[in-house]
């Protein structure tokens, strides 16, 4: 197998392989662009993965052009993310209809689900062609030419079964909406369950609820100013460094702008205290689920939480919503007195260790914990992998795949760090992986502080110069994605020679790891349901945008 | 079992009783805005930046300002407009609280938006950005030159 | 029975007698005795009434806020008390909202039977300085049974709420009470051989032997040190039985919203929640009796009611703890335990406490 897949190493090697199926080349900037026909989509992506060993499908963005419909499939590999290749498929305007790829990726059951809502391309042969983040009876596709924006629509419920209608049909199982309004959901997911007594048998999430337009607002803004603010609430839950990080990397990316250095140790900084809190709420909240309301650890989740946001108010202005990052940099330096801030998060560092061991005593030392986790909602390696999970969820399944080591960016490479791995597939790794790198996201930044103190005076340079109005060549592509807090954060972003994006899309780590929910809890019980659910640390408003 | 009745034998607590206790406010941080009329040059700069045009300015047809208003109830404050602001005439104070029975109370003119308290008498300005020239004490309420 | 006094000697003086003496109520006959057991069944009920509708809920909060490095209530009145008078009237006031599937006469009658089963059951509990309300000699049978009546109400409340998850809350509180209430029983009966009686009075004067003296300090023979193994069965299968953590199932706030109580709202919802608590207080309250020595403490025995609610607020700061620190387990693991271990446990528990008697009753100790 291997030395097949290196065989395909080179871009020409990949085009032979796709032989006289490669209608034409359209080279993105983070990957070779291979155009093929509507209907070649499956026999093309079969031989890719099994011959070339693109065994992830990262993302599917669709987009319209004024003279037609686009698909693009970006593809990578989890043993290197660094090689990657975009498959485009192009369809006509009147007839916008492309083979699905859902038999040879499981994560494009729901990414052409979503093409299909938003763009109106339709995939032949797809098993479940509904709308995914639009209600069932929603006219027309919002990211389509000929769609009016400005109509109001009123959605109505005839169509839409009623959630709360008595349902007086005689069966064996029972029907059972979990959410939009559950305290188990974090947030308004719908997840219609089949029940058989106690076990479910059955479950279809329904997203969509939180829909904000996201994409389409960053479409709206400029490219220098109007778009950073916006990544903050993808994720609203204080990873919201992360996530302007995607965007920064995908923009910088586009317009070829190099990041100084000084800033980027301060990004590095920024992100991983962006990744502890985050991780310490995902904590909190698996807690929850678990425990019962109000639980002890919950609460201690949250004390420490909130030391890491006091560091990161003091470092940006601002608790959650951060606007932090700026293309080619920082906002701003640290804030003076610099040894107070230093000295601020050595303090917190220096106190963590003693937290993990209490978070250690507390649940995974926890016998009742370990019954109720270890063998639960399991998730296989290769499941994961078709399904496109990442983060840590995949590597709770043994995968072995992070961006801050596979695809480096910011300082990582030149920081000491491990990637963590468990290999029990199941709730209770996902909870030790993240225990385990909040230990590692906090060696980060005790070098990163190193590094920051030690730094000379006159080569702190926060910001490239970069041009007031930016406006990267027309036509330029890329796909550029981040390690966020719950896994590959990616941005695809295409210019048309203004300032702001012609079509910018969002690869959402949490949409891709709750499509695998199904694989994870069907057959066991409801609180397995309830703590798988807890334990992929989704955020609705990043899986609705 | 055992860590739960430590802290609960310990008696320190990590919540603050909120009205009574104010709790502690970075300097850097983004609460409502401040405007300086005597600052401004109407660029409209502000207006342009302005992510989900919370920001609206209105001249007359010499290009004079006449009105300044922003709504801080559909502000996100992300600080743009003091970031592009040549002249430092809006920046964003540490002030947090503020209310409004209506959203429309939360529609601000440049009156109201001149009245705004420094917080604490801190710049937030020279926290953020130092080499930035700050202003304050200066225009605290009624001062109006034109 | 020698050594400390009895607190009550061998005839139990109740507390309707001694109103009826007191007031003279006793000379109008079975009537005047009738009134007197009224009386002292309203003393009873509102002192219990008063201790976990007020107390309850406020120590509940504090508590927790204590394991969890918070502050809590604290503003209306002394450390925020009356912020209980402030709920209730909220409570009160608020519309109760009736499912338009519910079956009326179940649902209604849910709450009632919830907080009436409890409070019934302190009818034959001795609190000590005379307040004991009767004496049966069946008491531990009547006080068990009492209590079980609750997962009636507790599955009329699930099923009559026409609500998915109620009806899903109402069979984990079943299927849990069943299997909890074997093992329960069965350790309770261990006490009953040792006093050899199921009259309460008997069981905790049976207690108040000294077990052993050690430099003038006589440990008092309660069951939970002459059989440790038994109390913490009882404690258990009794945290299972009043549905607390780590046994919460049948409300699972995670997984079923609020279980069988998810519908209910205004004053039924009151009623609902001050049975749980009260449940938890029973609980506390037979354990106290049964394994604790009741009311018996040191000093005179007029104290007896202070140490018995000493006991029980133990008792009740145990669950409180367990609340915050304990994960819940899976309802199928649940029952597992209920059937497969605790049962067992139960049955050895009592050959052990057979074993003990013997020894203890064999000529030579």
């Amino acid at each position: 197998m291997s030395t097949g897949i290196e065989r395909h190493e080179t871009e020409e090697a990949l085009a032979e392989l796709i032989g006289d199926r490669l209608l034409e080349r359209d080279d993105h900037l983070n990957a070779p662009g291979f155009v093929i026909r509507p209907d070649d989509v499956q026999s093309v992506l079969a031989d890719l993965r099994e011959e070339a060993g693109f065994d992830m499908l990262s993302c599917v963005t669709g987009q319209a052009y004024d003279d037609r419909y686009e698909t693009i499939y970006h593809l990578k590999r989890y043993a290197d993310p660094t090689r990657e290749a975009s498959v485009v498929v192009p369809t006509a305007t009147d007839e916008p209809v492309s083979e699905t790829a859902e038999p040879i990726y499981r994560a494009a059951d729901w990414g052409e689900r979503e093409c299909y809502d938003l763009v109106g391309i339709e995939y032949e042969g797809h098993p479940d062609h509904r709308r995914i983040l639009l209600p069932e009876t929603w006219q027309g596709h919002p990211l389509s030419p000929d769609y009016d924006q400005d109509k109001p629509q009123i959605v109505t419920l005839s169509e839409h079964a009623n959630p709360i209608q008595p349902d007086h049909r005689e069966s064996d199982t029972m029907f059972l909406n979990i959410g939009p309004h559950h305290p188990a959901t974090h947030g308004v997911l719908h997840v219609k369950t089949v029940l058989d007594g106690e076990t479910v048998v059955d479950l279809d999430p329904d997203i969509g609820y939180l829909h904000r337009c996201e994409e389409q607002m960053c479409q709206q803004g400029t490219y220098r100013h109007q778009i950073m603010p916006y990544p903050d609430r993808w994720d609203y839950v204080s990873s919201g460094l992360l996530n302007e990080w995607a965007y920064a990397r995908a923009a910088e990316d586009l317009a070829d702008i190099e990041v100084p250095e000084y800033a980027q140790v301060i990004r590095t900084m920024g992100a991983e205290l962006c990744r502890i809190a985050s991780h310490m709420l995902a904590l909190g909240t698996f807690a929850l689920d678990v425990y019962g309301e109000f639980t002890a650890l919950f609460q201690y989740t949250f004390r420490d939480r909130e030391i890491v946001q006091d560091i990161l108010e003091d470092l940006t202005g601002q608790r959650l919503m951060f606007n932090y990052f700026r293309l080619g940099g920082v906002a701003w330096d640290l804030p003076e007195p610099r040894e107070e801030f230093f000295e601020n998060v050595r303090d917190f560092l220096d106190e963590l260790p003693a937290k993990v061991v209490e978070y250690n005593d507390m649940v995974t030392s926890n016998e009742i914990f370990q019954v109720r986790c270890v063998d639960t909602g399991v998730l296989e390696p290769e499941v994961a992998k078709s399904y496109g999970v990442t983060g840590p969820v995949a590597r709770g399944s043994g995968v072995d795949y992070d961006l801050r080591r596979d695809d480096p960016y910011g300082y990582y490479e030149n920081l000491e760090w491990n990637v963590v791995t468990e290999d029990g597939m199941d709730n209770y790794s996902r909870v030790l992986v993240r225990m385990q790198e909040v230990e590692e996201s906090a060696k980060i930044i005790e070098q990163c502080v190193d590094l920051l103190e030690e730094w000379p005076e006159d080569d702190r340079e926060i910001q490239a110069n970069v041009p007031r109005t930016l406006k990267p060549d027309a036509g330029a592509e890329t796909y550029r994605s981040v390690e966020a807090a719950k896994g590959e954060l990616g941005i695809y972003i295409r210019s048309d020679g203004t300032d702001t994006p012609a079509r910018f899309k969002i690869r959402s780590p949490c949409f891709h790891n709750l499509s695998a929910l199904a694989e994870m809890a069907e057959g066991e019980y409801i609180p397995d349901l309830v703590a798988s659910l807890g334990s992929l640390d989704i955020v609705l408003g990043e899986v609705d945008r | 079992m055992a860590t739960t009745m430590k802290h609960a034998l310990d008696g320190e607590t990590f919540t603050v009783e909120y009205p009574k206790t104010a709790p502690e406010i970075s300097p850097r941080f983004r609460g409502i805005h401040k405007f300086s009329q005597e600052r401004c040059i109407w660029c409209r700069q502000c207006e342009k930046v302005c992510p989900n045009d919370t920001i609206q300015i209105v001249m007359d047809d010499q290009r004079n300002g006449e009105q300044y208003n922003l709504h801080v109830g559909q502000c996100i404050y992300c600080r743009l407009c003091e970031e592009v602001c040549p002249v430092d005439a809006i920046l964003l104070t540490q002030n947090f609280e503020f209310t409004g029975d209506t959203k429309h109370d939360l529609v601000y003119n440049k009156e109201q938006l001149k009245a705004v308290p420094w917080y604490k008498d801190i710049d937030p300005l020279e926290s953020r950005e130092p080499d930035r020239g700050a202003w304050i004490g200066e225009g605290d309420g009624e001062v109006d030159y034109q | 029975m020698t050594g400390v006094a009895p607190l009550q000697s061998g005839e139990t003086y109740l507390l309707p007698e001694r109103i009826a003496d007191l007031t003279g109520l006793g000379e109008f006959g079975v009537l005047g005795e009738l009134v007197a057991a009224f009386v002292g069944a309203f003393i009873v009920g509102s002192l219990m009434l008063a201790m976990t509708g007020v107390a309850g809920p406020w120590a509940k909060r504090k508590i927790t806020a204590a394991f969890t490095d918070r502050i809590a209530v604290n503003h209306l009145g002394p450390a925020g008390i009356f912020i209980i008078v402030a709920d209730s009237v909220r409570l009160l006031s608020k519309e109760n909202i009736i499912p338009e599937d519910a079956d009326r006469p179940a649902y209604d009658l849910a709450p009632i039977v919830i907080a009436a089963s409890a409070l019934l059951g302190f009818a034959v509990i001795p609190m000590g300085s005379g307040i004991h309300l009767a004496d049966p000699e069946v008491g531990l049978a009547y006080v068990f049974a009492i209590a079980g009546i609750a997962s009636i109400g507790l599955i009329m409340a699930g099923y009559a709420s026409g609500n998915k998850y109620s009806m899903l809350g109402g069979l984990r509180a079943v299927a849990q009470n069943i299997a909890y209430e074997i093992p329960l029983v069965v350790t309770g009966m261990s006490v009953v051989i040792f006093a050899g009686s199921l009259q309460m009075s008997t069981i905790v004067e049976a207690q108040a032997e000294p077990l052993v003296t050690v430099a003038g300090l006589s440990i008092p023979a309660w069951y939970a040190i002459v059989n440790p193994f038994a109390f913490v069965l009882f404690l258990v299968a009794n945290f299972a039985e009043v549905g607390r953590n780590p046994f919460d199932m049948p409300e699972a706030p995670a997984e079923l919203v609020a279980g069988y109580q998810t519908e209910y709202s205004s004053v039924y919802f009151v009623l609902v929640y001050l049975g749980e608590f009260l449940h938890i207080f029973l609980g506390g309250a037979i354990i106290t009796t049964i394994f604790l020595g009741g009311p018996a403490g040191p000093g005179p025995a007029e104290l007896g009611i202070v140490w018995f609610l000493v006991k029980i607020w133990g008792v009740f700061l145990l669950t409180q703890w367990l609340r915050s620190a304990i994960p819940r387990v899976r309802i199928d693991q649940l029952i597992e335990i209920g059937w497969k271990g605790m049962l067992v446990l139960a049955f050895a528990n009592l050959v052990l406490t057979a074993v003990i008697v013997a020894l203890i009753d064999a000529p030579g100790l």
